[in-house]
């Protein structure tokens, strides 16, 4: 374990300067922020709770951040109904769901 | 006619009615003002003020200006209202009528029909929990606006593959489709569902993929002569080909395909074929393709006893899958066995039957004997072979663990005597199973023994005991076996820790089983509630694991993981 106690809520940053501050739980569901997170990897993401993401521009990732609260929120829950995408978005969304590993 | 001039009163009737009522209603207001004398400002009263000075609408014949383009029209009974309240000319009038048709229609609540969906998918055994991953979602909605779609540009290539899978199982593939998945750099392209293809579609896919090494085409109905030309002349480098339900290729081109890119051929599966693909063909694959690896003939109508013969000099094949439409005598089979069973590592042998002579567990024997590299057996349909015959099988096989074995529907039939003969049981039956579990229950990870009736509980009792353990099993159909009962289906839970899915159709022992976290149970008949049952409850042995992964977990990631209650 990291000596020092993780924050609660970690910055997402979009390659458009977009700072989305979600809780670090949501966040992790993302294999890929997951991974960067990872106190025994200790990158520089883990010590400022900041992940950048040079790929992904502010309106796709605010529709992450959605996904990723929505993932939280229904983790246990059966039958859950599907989250509302707008088909413009679908493409670019899917391929940072790829990339992110969500 | 008479309908309509009915209608056309009715809807007078109702103008009249309306009228009237309307006439009514603005005496009342004008009641109430008087009432109120004024003492307000409120907008209600203020408009309805405004109302009494507005000039008087336009009865039908007279002439009137439309409230939108101020055109002057004849106002007839049907000149609808504009949303002020003055009357439309015909032509805005009709644009009206249609815009509220369409909100109309936007806003009619959605019809619930996720209803049966959530059905198959659960009988299909999908364990839902939680959320779609997001690419999920991406995908499916994509799917649904496929014909929106211009181009996938970069896609990497899982993506496009598991979205291709989507397109196929919503019949979304036709000919504009199609092309979206089509990219020249690619090396195995899959269509699961071509029925809405063209036969300009599949030479599109030699042309635009010139390195095609996997081709797959399930109901490709419209796959013709021309296309297995055009193939020949592009596909150079074709190693596999799948189709399914390739009807219209003739034989002579089947036997051209072969001629031209038989070397290079390592995989070949070709299922329901009724007009062509004969006995010559598959002599003509056997003398031209002596590289193939894989092959699978499945319910092709013209093939018989030659062609088992022809296969039989496949050396090199490791994967085979038959299944014929006619009896092929025992011998033909054992030689086929005999001669090429020792590379083998899936054995497909589908309904294979024999009336003709007495039962014999000779072929069972003899896979005993030949076959040293199998992974996965399936032998199927079968009311000849003896359950000594599996058990000779099994018992001190040189061959290791199998990893996939479907032995379903092996039993013996008399209607007169359901339970078999006693005391030389036909099919897989209790010893037979007890030598299957001996040898491969380690390694096994798909069992099938559905139908397998004369399995006696003691068998099932000894072999899911709840101590011996069967690491890898993730699957077992346990079908029709009807002594199957609660404390087996209980027993299977604790003694295969990687369980997924048991199916217990028509095992009317079972009832009011306690489905542990994680795993589905399917088919119980006696179940009050659902056909399936998904665990909820985690059981004692169940928290102990979850203990120590959830210890693993913080260990390795250190992640606040949400606790729900």
């Amino acid at each position: 374990m990291s000596e020092t106690t993780p924050s609660e809520y970690v910055t997402l940053v979009s390659n458009d300067g977009y700072e989305f501050k979600i809780l670090r739980s949501a966040a992790c569901i993302a294999g890929a922020i997951k991974k960067a997170l990872d106190p025994l990897s200790g990158f520089r993401e883990n010590a400022q709770s900041r992940v950048d993401l040079p790929t992904i521009n502010g309106v796709i990732l605010e529709k992450v951040c959605e996904y990723l609260y929505y993932n939280q929120k229904h983790v246990e829950s059966k039958e859950v109904p599907d989250m509302d995408i707008p088909p413009e978005l679908c493409l670019e969304l899917l391929i940072a769901a790829d990339y992110l590993d969500c | 006619m008479a309908a309509e001039r009915s209608k056309k009163r009715k809807r007078d009737q109702d103008d009249a009615i309306a009228k009237i009522k309307k006439g009514k209603e603005s005496k009342k207001t004008a009641a109430k003002k008087k009432k109120k004398k004024g003492g307000s400002d409120d907008g209600s009263d203020y408009e309805d003020m405004m109302d009494m000075y507005k000039k008087a609408k336009p009865l039908p014949g007279q002439r009137g200006s439309c409230e939108l383009c101020s055109k002057a029209f004849t106002v007839t009974p049907y000149s609808k209202a504009g949303l002020d309240g003055g009357l439309l000319c015909t032509p805005c009038g009709k644009e009206i009528a249609k815009e509220v048709k369409a909100t109309e229609k936007s806003n009619k609540p959605a019809v619930r029909r996720g209803r049966r969906k959530i059905e198959s998918n659960r009988l299909d055994g999908f364990n839902f929990r939680g959320t779609k991953t997001l690419q999920q979602l991406c995908i499916e909605k994509l799917a649904n606006h496929a014909d929106d779609i211009d181009e996938f540009g970069d896609m990497p290539e899982p993506i496009m593959k598991r979205l291709s899978e989507i397109f196929s199982k919503k019949r979304a593939t036709n000919s504009t489709t199609l092309k979206l998945f089509l990219q020249p750099d690619m090396r195995s392209f899959a269509v699961h569902e071509a029925a809405y293809l063209q036969t300009e579609d599949y030479n599109q896919i030699f042309a635009v993929i010139p390195n095609l090494k996997k081709l797959a085409l399930r109901n490709c109905c419209q796959f013709k002569d021309v296309n297995i030309e055009y193939m020949i002349e592009k596909a150079k480098s074709i190693e596999a080909i799948q189709l399914l339900g390739a009807n219209l290729v003739s034989n002579d081109k089947w036997i051209d395909l072969f001629v031209a890119r038989g070397k290079d051929l390592k995989a070949l599966k070709l299922e329901w074929l009724d007009a062509a693909f004969d006995d010559q063909a598959v002599e003509a694959l056997t003398t031209f393709c002596p590289n193939l690896e894989r092959l699978k003939l499945e319910r092709c109508k013209l093939l018989g006893v030659d062609s088992v013969d022809a296969i039989a000099r496949l050396e090199n094949l490791k994967h085979l899958t038959l299944r014929f439409n006619v009896e092929i005598p025992r011998e033909r089979i054992i030689n086929l066995v005999r001669t090429i069973g020792c590379n083998l590592r899936t054995l497909c042998l589908e309904n294979f039957l024999d009336n003709a002579s007495d039962p014999t567990d000779e072929l069972l024997d003899l896979i005993h004997t030949c076959c040293r590299h199998l992974q996965k057996l399936r032998f199927t349909e079968n009311n000849e072979c003896s359950d000594e015959g599996y058990v000779n099988l099994f018992k001190g096989w040189a061959n290791p663990p199998l990893r996939y074995i479907d032995l379903n529907t092996t039993r013996d039939i008399d209607n007169g005597n359901p339970d078999g003969p006693e005391d030389f049981p036909i099919g897989l039956a209790s010893e037979g199973f007890k030598a299957l579990m001996a040898h491969s229950g380690r390694q096994l990870e798909y069992l099938d023994i559905a139908s397998c009736r004369h399995i006696s509980l003691d068998a099932f009792a000894d072999t899911f005991d709840g101590k011996k353990q069967y690491p890898n099993l993730q699957e077992i159909n346990l079908s029709f076996c009807p002594v199957v009962d609660t404390v087996i289906v209980a027993g299977i839970f604790r003694s295969c820790p990687k369980i997924k899915k048991v199916v217990t159709f028509g095992c009317f022992q079972v009832k009011d089983v306690v489905v542990p976290k994680g795993i589905v149970l399917i088919g119980a008949p006696r179940a009050h509630d659902a056909l399936e049952q998904f665990g909820e409850v985690v059981m004692e042995f169940q928290k102990e694991l979850r203990r120590e992964m959830e210890k693993d977990m913080e260990r390795i990631t250190g992640r606040v993981v949400p606790v729900m209650s």
